[in-house]
């Protein structure tokens, strides 16, 4: 995939709205009056979501949408994976071994750039690292995955531990926005109110 | 079936043995993983690249130290080497 695709503006994104048909997520919320508690649920929800000893009520009347994520984009915001590391995963599987000089070669990289990314999906406890003895002499640096199952635990874990930021970043919008409003009563709500905000 | 390079190193590793320097040939690797002789050859070339297997000038070949090592790892399939 080329820069330009993955660069998408978000104006050229496609939107899409939660479908509570569509089994892929469901979105819960609890009915309890003054009690915010929503919830996002992947895969089977049993026991089923409750909250306050209430079951909670999914969510069926959502009317905003929002782009559709690109998955380079969401490993970019939540991992600081960099399209380069994608592109050095996605070029290995099912192909490797590989050197790095090969994987340099293929991806158009050089091959300090190949060393440092894969340094980083370390970081990232996306690949392990380990030294193997070379019959030369020294050693020889081997990147190789974690065990499959983990590793989908440990990104979709990251990713509601980003997403859990990002809510409570919206909230606090929210109430930024409020707390405002009762301060400056005559005052209409700045275009881009955040930024305004910052800027004092 | 595609003969994969992993598949041609585990081969390898069951065909030779790196301390004793016991070594195969191409033609029984290629018999042995019912393909021909030059999907093996660019196979092992990868794999000499990584330093996993060691060919002779004779035509022979064996796993290397480092190649019986990796495959001890027990990895799945994304493996880089970076070697120096």
């Amino acid at each position: 995939m080329s820069d330009q695709n993955s660069a998408r503006s978000n104006d050229e994104r496609d939107e899409v709205q939660y479908d509570p048909n569509s089994g892929r997520y469901d979105i819960y919320e609890c009915t309890v009056s003054g009690c915010d508690n929503v919830v996002l649920v992947v895969g089977s929800d049993d026991p089923p979501m409750s909250c306050h000893d209430q079951l909670m009520e999914r969510v069926m009347d959502v009317e905003m949408s929002v782009n559709s994520p690109d998955v380079r984009q969401v490993l970019l915001q939540a991992f600081g994976l960099p399209k380069a590391g994608l592109d050095i995963c996605l070029c290995v599987i099912g192909e490797g071994p590989l050197s790095a000089n090969e994987v340099a070669e293929q991806l158009g990289y050089d091959r300090s750039t190949v060393t440092r990314y894969l340094n980083k999906l370390v970081e990232l406890g996306l690949l392990r690292r380990s030294e193997l003895n070379r019959e030369g002499g020294g050693v020889v640096k081997v990147y190789h995955s974690i065990d499959l199952e983990r590793m989908r635990r440990e990104t979709l874990i990251g990713f509601y531990a980003w997403a859990g930021e990002a809510a409570a970043l919206i909230e606090e919008a929210n109430l930024t926005k409020q707390d405002y409003l009762e301060k400056n009563p005559d005052q209409e709500l700045p275009d881009v109110f955040w930024e305004s905000f910052l800027d004092e | 079936m595609s003969v994969t390079r992993r598949s041609v190193l585990e081969q390898l590793a069951a065909a030779t043995d790196a301390t004793r320097r016991e070594t195969t040939t191409f033609e029984a690797l290629a018999t042995t993983l019912d393909t021909d002789e030059p999907t093996v050859e660019s196979h092992v070339d990868g794999l000499t690249a990584c330093e996993l297997a060691k060919p002779y000038p004779d035509g022979s070949v064996r796993i290397t130290i480092t190649g019986e090592e990796l495959l001890a790892l027990d990895t799945d399939e994304l493996v880089v080497v970076d070697s120096p």
